[in-house]
């Protein structure tokens, strides 16, 4: 019986599993055999050491940049969302709630451009802060560094993770959330101690998807700060349109999705606790 | 397994037709025109040069792609056609190519072009080096220049009263004036990189060597020193994000000063972009400049009509027409075959800030590719560090 | 205090915190919307001196086949939704309710696509879809983007079988019905808010993607993100615009229709 089912679940997933089998993972370890390739065919770590002797820099910066924007997109996922649950003010919510969607649909590319000449020492944002008497001229400056990464990401992605984490919390039975409230919980009890506990896992899943994601996007670091230190996704471009050197770059390609399995490595956490938990 | 794909392919493709996409008509012979560069080079063939071909070719339809700016646009053309080179392919699906010097000088090197020049009238009018030689690979009867473009600094003279003339006069300038100088690092684009190329031949002392060679690996040691004097220059100076990030900050009047590539610049200017007053000035002892490149990829599938149509483009009334007096960029072919075709004030136009002998005297072609190399991880190592 | 001062506190509060959060979302969006319009602007202009749609009509100019190339997004997208959803139904209801062997293992190859940085692979991909004569097929771009949204399709679609009641389908069972009946008329309704919620996910997911659609589409095959990549990339500021206001049509309009059957938006458990 178990065989039988493990067979038809199998066969089940089969398309889905063939189609990405097919068309990116075969890909994939073509490409990733060039990095371990020497130039006379044989194996070889030299690629790897070039890549780490230029470019260590970079993956720390990529690890850093976006581990701090994983954090960010949580915290307002978590403010939005939980707000959209608990919130007791109907107008506030659905303000809130057709408000939160935009960045959804802007593409990374399109936020990278809007981001340069936002956030430009001469761009909007200091046009308006300085034009609302919040800061003097002589102060502004430009966040196009690392800040204007993180805030790129944090502006296209929180949306994501947010609808996801906002569908979860609606999800859950309003019943236990009437009791904490009549049991005279505030909303910051019942957000922390009720509602996140259950959505949790969702709130990880859509960390774990706009982590790696993030770490494989070229445009916003290409068009806010390519210089260095800047993302490893520059670098592997920089190798292959400056320098042809698919070597390096496939190098740097495996060391990025190094740091992607780390996001991984919550998920198989979490799906382990769900194993363990009593149904 | 194949009639399956056969049937779904069918069936996606009936779909696709539903959802409005047109498929074209089997009657006409489609052109396809892949070019690297922004996105004005696919205006100027789709806009200007398609329907004028087309005119004169009936049942010829013009279709031009582009691939995005800079080396990375032609590394795509590149990566494109030597996918189908390794899979077999005997009709490759990009009759006309437009690349960049690195890309053709690859394209060559690994087989992936068709030798065309000597075939066609518009062959015999190419004069500059950049026709036979790309980076010190031979690419003698594989390319004809579409436009030479050339890299220089732009600057806001309300600002920049006297600007620097040479190198040497600009890191004292920038000293006095910090973080009005601005260029792009070397990962951000071409005209960065042609920043720091011209940098190290100023400084280095071996500019006429890294232009013509020999090749000397030990000379490394030689360009690493005059890259330690370009760290401390990095100390007064803003890096921007790309070849277009330095017009961005000369847009918002971020910098007073950068290097940029002029047909670029030119185009900022066209679009509303640029403060009028902006000025184009090339230091001593130069900048690098480089051509676009018309190639035929080795197994074209209407290789007869792109030849035909490169023998258009390249002719100098097309020439004058399109590239000089329309875009002004600087003409591919000969300067005089396309002088003759023009009025003056039109020529003219072309040297309003650099004048024709600056221009001969301090546009640089590029290093030989391995100095290139060397240059670039030189870069990374003595200046990024 | 009195309760009224408070209840004001508390609304001004509100509408500050809804105006800031309106401000950090549109401020950048409206950059899109000037700049689209634009036709002069440079420093030290806070503003457009000069407004106009010179850059609308190059962008619909007859031989650009922009509408074209936005249809064949639109056409690309859907079919990438059905394929999707095709495959990703029967696999997340496998991953949610069969025991499967190295059931983390397949979730996580699914995560793959998203994960690597792909320019290098898509070199390869295109190398093998020209030996298979897919590449320049609508087909081939589907399959390309289908791979890259599978991850969305099948880890929601996982949870939305997952939080599906199995004493509902059981109670059905029970009253006769059979197990296909029992599929359609029980388990599917219940997961269709998350199925559809990945729909969305996944129709902007091929709506926005460049880089598979250059390398086995072109140039049979362009769509929509191309133009704007270009543009965007070498600064053409004005089309770059253009080209993301006219991807947001279709992307709302899908979001809009496809709420339609969303009653709430209830996305519970996603991978779980």
């Amino acid at each position: 019986m178990t065989d039988r089912r493990n067979w038809a679940g199998l066969a089940l997933a089969a398309p889905a599993l063939s189609i990405v089998a097919v068309f990116f993972v075969a890909p994939l370890l073509m490409s990733a055999v060039l990095a371990f390739r020497g130039t006379d065919g044989g194996l070889t770590f030299a690629h790897f050491a070039k890549a780490f002797e230029y470019y260590s820099t970079d993956l720390w910066f990529s690890a850093w940049i976006v581990t701090l924007s994983t954090l960010a997109i949580g915290v307002v996922a978590i403010a939005i969302a939980g707000y959209l649950t608990l919130g007791e003010h109907p107008r506030t919510v659905a303000i809130l709630r057709w408000l939160y969607r935009w960045p959804l649909f802007i593409p990374f590319i399109v936020t990278a451009q809007v981001m340069r000449t936002f956030l430009a020492k001469n761009g909007m944002l200091n046009h308006v802060l300085i034009g609302s008497g919040l800061i003097e001229p002589l102060q502004a400056q430009s966040l196009l560094d690392w800040r204007g990464i993180v805030i790129a990401f944090v502006w296209k992605q929180a949306p994501f993770v947010t609808l996801l984490l906002a569908g979860a919390m609606a999800a859950i039975d309003r019943q236990h959330i009437e009791a904490a409230r009549n049991l005279g919980a505030n909303r910051w009890r019942v957000l922390f101690g009720i509602v996140l506990p259950q959505a949790r896992r969702t709130l990880m899943v859509g960390l774990v998807l706009s982590f790696v994601s993030m770490l494989s996007v070229l445009s916003v670091p290409m068009m806010i700060n390519p210089n260095s230190p800047t993302m490893l996704t520059v670098d592997i471009a920089y190798r292959i349109n400056s320098h042809g050197d698919y070597a390096v770059a496939n190098a740097l390609c495996l060391m990025s999705l190094v740091l992607a399995s780390f996001g991984a490595w919550f998920y198989l956490r979490e799906a382990a606790a769900k194993k363990a938990e009593p149904k | 397994m194949r009639t399956f794909r056969n049937t779904l392919s069918i069936a996606l493709v009936a779909a696709g037709a539903a959802a409005g996409y047109a498929i074209p008509s089997a009657a006409q012979v489609t052109l396809n025109v892949v070019t690297a560069g922004d996105q004005n080079m696919v205006d100027y063939v789709n806009q200007f040069l398609g329907p004028k071909f087309e005119a004169q070719n009936p049942g010829v339809k013009v279709r031009a792609v582009g691939t995005g700016p800079g080396d990375a646009g032609s590394q795509k053309i590149l990566e494109k056609l030597e996918a189908q080179q390794k899979a077999g392919s005997t009709a490759w699906d990009t009759d006309v190519a437009v690349v960049h010097q690195r890309g053709a000088a690859t394209m060559v090197k690994e087989n992936l072009l068709a030798p065309y020049r000597n075939e066609i009238a518009a062959g015999k009018l190419v004069s500059r080096d950049s026709a036979t030689n790309a980076l010190g690979q031979n690419v003698d009867g594989y390319v004809i220049p579409m436009f030479h473009s050339q890299i220089a600094f732009a600057y806001n003279p309300a600002v920049v009263k006297t600007p620097p003339k040479s190198y040497a006069e600009l890191a004292q300038w920038v000293q006095k004036n910090p973080k009005q100088f601005g260029y792009n690092g070397v990962k951000g684009g071409m005209s960065g990189v042609g920043f720091v190329m011209g940098w190290v031949a100023a400084n280095s002392g071996m500019g006429a060597q890294l232009e013509k060679g020999p090749y000397d690996p030990s000379k490394k040691a030689v360009i690493d020193k005059s890259l330690e004097s370009l760290r401390d220059f990095n100390k007064y100076v803003v890096l921007t994000p790309g070849n277009a990030g330095t017009l961005d900050m000369l847009n918002r009047g971020e910098i007073a000063m950068g290097p940029v590539w002029v047909d670029m610049f030119y185009t900022w200017v066209a679009d509303g972009k640029m403060p009028p007053n902006v000025k184009l000035e090339l230091p001593q002892p130069g900048l690098p400049g480089q051509p676009m490149y018309y190639v035929v990829p080795a197994k074209a599938a209407n290789a007869a009509l792109a030849k035909k149509f490169i023998d258009f483009a390249a002719s100098p009334a097309i020439q004058a027409e399109g590239i000089v007096k329309k875009f002004n960029w600087y003409p591919g072919i000969d300067a005089q075959y396309v002088k003759s075709q023009m009025d003056d004030k039109s020529w003219n136009k072309l040297f309003a800030d650099i004048p024709p002998d600056t221009l001969q005297q301090y546009g640089r072609p590029f290093p030989l590719s391995q100095y290139f190399t060397d240059i670039l991880e030189g870069y990374e190592r003595v200046v990024l560090k | 205090m009195r309760p009224g001062a408070a209840a004001l506190g508390e609304t001004l509060a509100r509408t500050v915190v809804l105006l800031l959060l309106a401000f950090a979302i549109f401020g950048p969006l409206a950059n899109l919307v000037l700049w689209g319009f634009a036709e002069r602007w440079y420093f030290p202009h806070k503003l457009p001196q000069e407004f106009g749609l010179t850059y609308w009509a190059r962008v619909f100019a007859p031989r650009g086949s922009a509408l074209a190339s936005l249809w064949t997004s639109v056409g690309v997208a859907c079919l990438t939704v059905l394929v999707t959803l095709a495959v990703a139904v029967p696999a997340g209801y496998a991953l949610a309710r069969l025991k499967l062997p190295v059931r983390t293992l397949i979730l996580l190859v699914f995560l793959l696509p998203q994960a690597v940085p792909n320019l290098p692979v898509y070199v390869n991909i295109a190398r093998v879809f020209y030996e298979i004569n897919l590449n320049g097929t609508i087909l081939g771009v589907v399959l390309v983007h289908a791979s890259h949204g599978l991850v969305l399709a099948v880890w929601i679609a996982s949870a939305a079988f997952a939080s599906v009641d199995i004493s509902l389908e059981e109670a059905a069972r029970n009253m006769g019905a059979s197990p296909w009946r029992c599929w359609t008329s029980v388990t599917l309704p219940l997961a269709l808010p998350g199925l559809i919620a990945s729909a969305i996910f996944v129709f902007l997911e091929s709506l926005d993607e460049f880089t598979g659609t250059y390398f086995v589409g072109v140039p049979d095959v362009t769509t929509m993100p191309l133009l704007m990549f270009n543009a965007s990339m070498g600064g053409n500021y004005q089309i770059a615009s253009i080209t993301a206001l006219l991807l947001l049509v279709p992307s709302i309009l899908f979001m809009l229709l496809v709420e339609r059957f969303l009653k709430a938006d209830v996305l519970a458990a996603i991978g779980r």
